[in-house]
């Protein structure tokens, strides 16, 4: 068949050289022309229409990142010269992993396969490996428990690697989830106390993971597991340790709004329900053991034992799946929304923390209160339960996404989540005024568009209008923005500012992709293979991604996406073939499968050999 | 009411230095941090939005990108990096080649190329006219006096017509300003009295630029730096033309200094010298984001008026020292450098200097023509009540 190629938004260099794939593409058979647009190509219907009359073509592979943008242009332009429009072909780079290494190759695979008409994805299938039924997950938030879950429920072993001393994740710290607002320890504590009891999975807290070796189907990993100091089995969760501890340090797990001793327990319903001392702030193993030691002789049960050293846990596994989560981006240096300077600007999470119901002011929403600290000598403010009630409330969407400064990114969740706010403040503060600035309504998923709307009418001030900044009149704070809608300048005083911060990858995520081999996207969330076609696998067989940590998604699409994983973990086990990694077949490899393969015009492939 | 639409006012417009303007989403931030933005007058996001719809002919009778003084806070701030600053100033030079009707100010701005040939062609043509009529009326050997090469009553009438051709073009101009704005623009009915009203906010404007000093206060920490040394600029230059276009005869006597004149000459000297020197290296160096990105007609526009006070010192300088000939042929380049400049006036960025004071008496006049229409409104709403 008579074929053009035609590469649409291409750059020479960093990633690829095209002008080598353009040469490789003009000797592929049946090839007849070859065309390089450039990146940012203006193109012609009519010039193109000559063009595949001119050149009798009948097949059309459009090349590129992002192919299926110029689709539209060709298929008129082949209807127009009285071609066959099912023959337009779109070899997607992007899509199909041509980045890192194999960039080059991947990139000419992609295409040859286009070139004939033969599904990438049908020929360039890595041979299989022999599978241990073991699964490593790394990450324990609600992507990571439910992966658990499923693989564990149909019997196979799990390790669930976590880096902080309870499972959980950021769902944990929520009081309710949008857009049904449902409790959101309703539905994850249970799982969660499942996870702890279940016999196929061993749970590593405080832990991480710093080597693997091994290839698809039979890796090898190191888990450095730092010593909790506190005997998980025996601590019945007394707290009489805590009384004792004189260290105070902020609690991670309350946006650090709250205080937390050396020895802790991060929320009363964590898993494992133990007590664990942080060794970063615990006196006796700052000084070496010369110090302080109090809580030891405290504990009714003789659990705590602080010269408790790490461990390292070597362990074999078929699969690994990725479940690392977000981390929320540093909005300090966001410096117009005034955060860190005045006190009642609060990110997202830490207002989470103030309204849970179990959090420490019992889910009441008050500003702060100012206090005199005697060791600093300096006013503080913080969050007492005795605190007074905001009335007016300005909550900031897209602060940091969706901003060529830090990300360029939509978040995804933001929207919803601060609609959630707004619904919790109106709901618990009578009278309130809310105001929502936004620059576009994000309501995605299946009933968001209605709760959004639910929030609007419930008397929330929802302005199309993102505001710029927050400044301090006087003691009084007040946020300026544009109300694009009404086409007035607003200008509200508030008593808390609640700011939508950008959510970013976990910061271990660098250093897990340089340890696995897999890739990471400009924005550094884990790539998946093909976001279409198989997103949950990586580039590296047996190893799959679930939750946040592919990218921004909200909690049923993280659920979502960790049982597909676990499917795929089951699937690798139970066939006994695990997937290798694409780069073990080569580009010849992909060729003659392809030329195996031919077309016929049903659209039936059949092999010919 | 309808209004036509031009798809393609964005593309025209890149030529004139706005290239960003697709990138705005619209989220209001620019015209929440703009100093000079208010309840009546919402900028720079209105425009950009007037600019994705193609409302040629509304932008057109807009005055917003007159009362942008490029501070430059709304392309920081820009989430999109849409480049707000830079598109008000490509509106106003667009607008600038709108308010000419002669259409060469639009060749100017799109084509550097034009513009420098023009400047140059016209420079030939001023020194074969004074070389031509030095040799003819007068001796390169001689300054100043009896038998000078250009004598200064002889200069006092090629400057005050230079100067004649120059307002009336101007004037023309202005008077389309007017229409487009205040006649096309201003949906309410203006009392002729609010003209009179306002009037004084036209030396006001031109004399203080008071709002440059506004876009910088609202900055920690306050550095007013564009603002003065736009003010010296001005303040030089006005002094300059007024020397030569009325004191002429004594500030070109000599060898001996004339205090009377020339203390306003160093004076206006210290003035242009510090300002274009600022504006040139912080062009270079793309400092502010008023000097980050320079369309050609603004190098042309600085770089003109360095050479013209380097030349009129080097004359004054060559003159005072006895070098009489060279002080001559120094004469002849600075008015090389001035006759384009001031033809080219109209049709230039410089226009500014009659269309911001202008646009901000216009502007004052348009409010007080709204609110009082708002006042009768409310009125009217009370009694049908
Ligand atoms: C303020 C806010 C409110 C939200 N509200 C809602 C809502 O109402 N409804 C909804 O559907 N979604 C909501 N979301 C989104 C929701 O939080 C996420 O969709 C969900 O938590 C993603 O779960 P995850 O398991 O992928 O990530 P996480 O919850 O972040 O879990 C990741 C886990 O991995 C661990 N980890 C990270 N790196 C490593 C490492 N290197 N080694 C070991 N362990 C590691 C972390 O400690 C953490 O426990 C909200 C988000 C925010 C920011
Ligand atoms: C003789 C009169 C004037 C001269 C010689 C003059 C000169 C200049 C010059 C050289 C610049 C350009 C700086 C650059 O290239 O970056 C400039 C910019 C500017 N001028 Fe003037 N000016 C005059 C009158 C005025 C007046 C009357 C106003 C206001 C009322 C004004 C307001 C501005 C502003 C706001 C800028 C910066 C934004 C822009 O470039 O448009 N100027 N002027
Ligand atoms: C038709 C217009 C002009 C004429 C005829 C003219 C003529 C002169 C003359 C005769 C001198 C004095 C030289 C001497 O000392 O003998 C001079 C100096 C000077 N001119 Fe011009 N000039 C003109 C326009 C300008 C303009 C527009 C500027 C810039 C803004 C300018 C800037 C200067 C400067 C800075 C000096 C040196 C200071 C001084 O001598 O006082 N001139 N010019
Ligand atoms: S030994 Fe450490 S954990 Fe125990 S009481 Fe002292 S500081 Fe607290
Ligand atoms: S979800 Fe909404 S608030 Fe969050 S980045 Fe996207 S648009 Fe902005
Ligand atoms: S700040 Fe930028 S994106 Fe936002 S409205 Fe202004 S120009 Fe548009
Ligand atoms: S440059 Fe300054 S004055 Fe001009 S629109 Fe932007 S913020 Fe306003």
């Amino acid at each position: 068949m008579r074929t053009g190629v035609f590469f649409c938004q291409v750059e020479n260099g960093k990633n690829l050289n095209i002008d080598a794939i353009a040469k490789y593409t003009a000797n592929l058979p049946g090839v007849e022309f070859v065309q390089i647009l450039g990146t940012a190509p203006r193109i012609e219907v009519n010039v193109l229409t000559d063009l595949i009359k001119m050149k009798s073509l009948e097949r059309v592979v459009i090349a590129g990142d992002m192919p299926g943008y110029f689709k539209p242009v060709f298929t008129k332009a082949m209807a127009l010269a009285g071609g066959n429009t099912d023959e337009i072909q779109l070899a997607s780079f992007k899509e199909r992993g041509a980045s890192g290494e194999y960039a080059q190759d991947r990139a000419k695979a992609v295409i040859a396969c286009a070139s004939m008409a033969v599904p990438f994805s049908l020929v360039a299938v890595p041979a299989g490996n022999p599978v241990n039924h073991s699964t490593l997950i790394i990450g324990a938030g609600i992507a990571g428990i439910q992966a658990a879950l499923e693989i564990a429920n149909a019997g196979k072993q799990v390790y669930l690697v976590e880096q902080t001393g309870t499972i959980g994740g950021h769902m944990a710290m929520f009081d309710k989830t949008f857009p049904t607002l449902d409790c959101a320890a309703c539905i994850l504590t249970p799982k969660m106390v499942s996870v702890g009891q279940h016999e196929m999975i061993h749970l590593l807290t405080n832990s991480n993971v710093t080597e693997v070796t091994g290839k698809p189907g039979s890796y090898r990993a190191k888990i450095h597991q730092r010593a909790r100091r506190i005997d998980v089995k025996s601590c019945v969760s007394c707290a009489l340790c805590v009384d004792v501890c004189p260290v105070k340090v902020e609690s991670e797990f309350d946006a650090k709004i709250s205080l937390r001793k050396a020895v802790y327990i991060p929320f009363p319903q964590a898993v494992p329900n133990a007590f664990l001392v942080d060794e970063k702030n615990c006196t006796y193993v700052l000084s070496g053991g010369k110090k302080c030691g109090v809580c030891v002789n405290k504990c009714p049960k003789e659990c705590i034992n602080l010269d408790e050293t790490d461990k390292i846990i070597d362990i074999e596994v078929g699969n690994i799946v990725l479940a690392t989560g977000y981390e929320l981006l540093d909005v300090g240096k966001i410096e117009q929304y005034g955060y860190g300077v005045y006190p009642d600007v609060l990110t997202s999470l830490e207002f989470e923390r103030l309204t849970n119901a179990s959090g420490f002011t019992g889910g009441k929403i008050v500003t702060k209160t100012k206090r005199f600290n005697k060791r600093t000598q300096q006013e503080e403010w913080f969050f007492s339960p005795d605190g007074v009630p905001p009335r007016n409330v300005a909550i900031i969407h897209c602060v940091g996404s969706r901003n060529k400064k830090y990300n360029a990114y939509c978040s995804r969740v933001c929207c919803m989540y601060s609609l959630k706010f707004a619904h919790l403040i109106k709901e618990k503060i009578p009278n309130v005024n809310c105001y929502e600035f936004y620059i576009d309504m994000r309501a995605f998923g299946k009933g968001y568009e209605e709760f959004a709307e639910r929030i609007k009418q419930g008397g929330t001030f929802v302005i199309r209008g993102h505001s710029a900044f927050v400044t301090m009149n006087n003691g009084q704070m007040v946020v300026r923005g544009e109300d694009i809608i009404n086409d007035k300048m607003v200008e509200f005083k508030v008593d808390m500012v609640i700011l939508a911060v950008g959510l970013i990858p976990a910061s271990g995520n660098e250093e897990l992709s340089r340890m696995l081999g897999i890739t990471r996207d400009s924005d550094g969330w884990f790539s998946e293979l093909d976001y279409n076609g198989s997103p949950t696998d990586t580039e590296k067989g047996c190893i799959y991604v679930a939750g946040m940590c592919q990218g921004p998604k909200d909690i049923p699409d993280t659920v979502a996406q960790a049982a597909a994983v676990a499917a795929g973990v089951l699937r690798t086990i139970t066939s006994g073939k695990g997937v290798g990694h694409l780069s073990s077949v080569t580009l010849n490899e992909i060729e003659a499968r392809a030329k195996n393969i031919h077309t016929i015009s049903g659209g039936h492939y059949v092999n010919q050999s | 009411m309808s209004i036509r639409v031009n798809p393609r006012f964005i593309n025209d417009l890149v030529l004139f230095g706005a290239e960003d303007v697709q990138l705005c989403y619209h989220c209001g931030d620019c015209s929440t941090v703009c100093p000079h933005a208010d309840e009546v007058y919402k900028f720079p996001r209105k425009s950009m939005r007037q600019l994705q719809m193609g409302l040629e002919r509304k932008i057109e009778t807009t005055l917003e990108p007159w009362l942008c003084y490029y501070c430059g806070q709304c392309s920081e701030q820009c989430p999109r990096e849409a480049a707000p600053g830079e598109t008000m100033m490509s509106l106003r030079r667009w607008l600038i080649s709108r308010y000419d009707f002669t259409g060469i100010a639009k060749q100017f701005f799109k084509s550097g190329m034009t513009e420098i040939i023009t400047i140059i062609g016209f420079a030939l043509l001023t020194a074969v006219f004074l070389f031509y009529y030095g040799y003819s009326m007068g001796n390169i050997h001689i300054y100043d006096g009896k038998g000078a090469f250009l004598s200064s009553p002889f200069i006092h009438k090629f400057d005050l017509t230079l100067g004649s051709l120059l307002l009336i073009f101007l004037a023309i101009n202005a008077f389309r300003m007017w229409y487009f704005t205040m006649i096309k623009g201003t949906k309410v009915p203006v009392p002729w009295w609010l003209y009179v009203k306002e009037l004084y906010l036209l030396p006001w404007h031109f004399f203080t630029q008071k709002r440059y000093s506004e876009c910088e206060s609202k900055r920690n920490p306050k550095i007013f730096m564009p603002w003065i040394i736009h003010l010296g600029l001005m303040l030089g230059y006005v002094i300059m033309l007024i020397l030569v276009m009325v004191f002429i005869e004594r500030l070109q006597s000599g060898p001996a200094i004339q205090w009377q004149v020339h203390i306003f000459g160093y004076l206006a000297t210290i003035g242009l010298v510090t300002g274009t020197i600022y504006i040139i290296r912080n062009r270079l160096n793309k400092t502010y984001e008023q000097y980050k990105k320079s369309h050609s007609t603004d190098w042309v526009f600085i770089v003109l008026l360095f050479f013209i006070v380097l030349t009129g010192i080097a004359q004054h300088i060559f003159h005072r020292t006895g070098l009489y000939e060279l002080a001559n042929i120094t004469y002849i380049v600075h008015l090389m450098c001035v006759v384009p400049w001031l033809l080219r006036m109209p049709f230039s960025k410089w226009a500014h200097l009659v269309y911001r004071p202008l646009a901000m008496y216009f502007a004052a006049i348009r409010r007080d023509a709204i609110t009082r229409r708002e006042i009768s409104l409310k009125s009217n709403s009370v009694s049908i009540k």
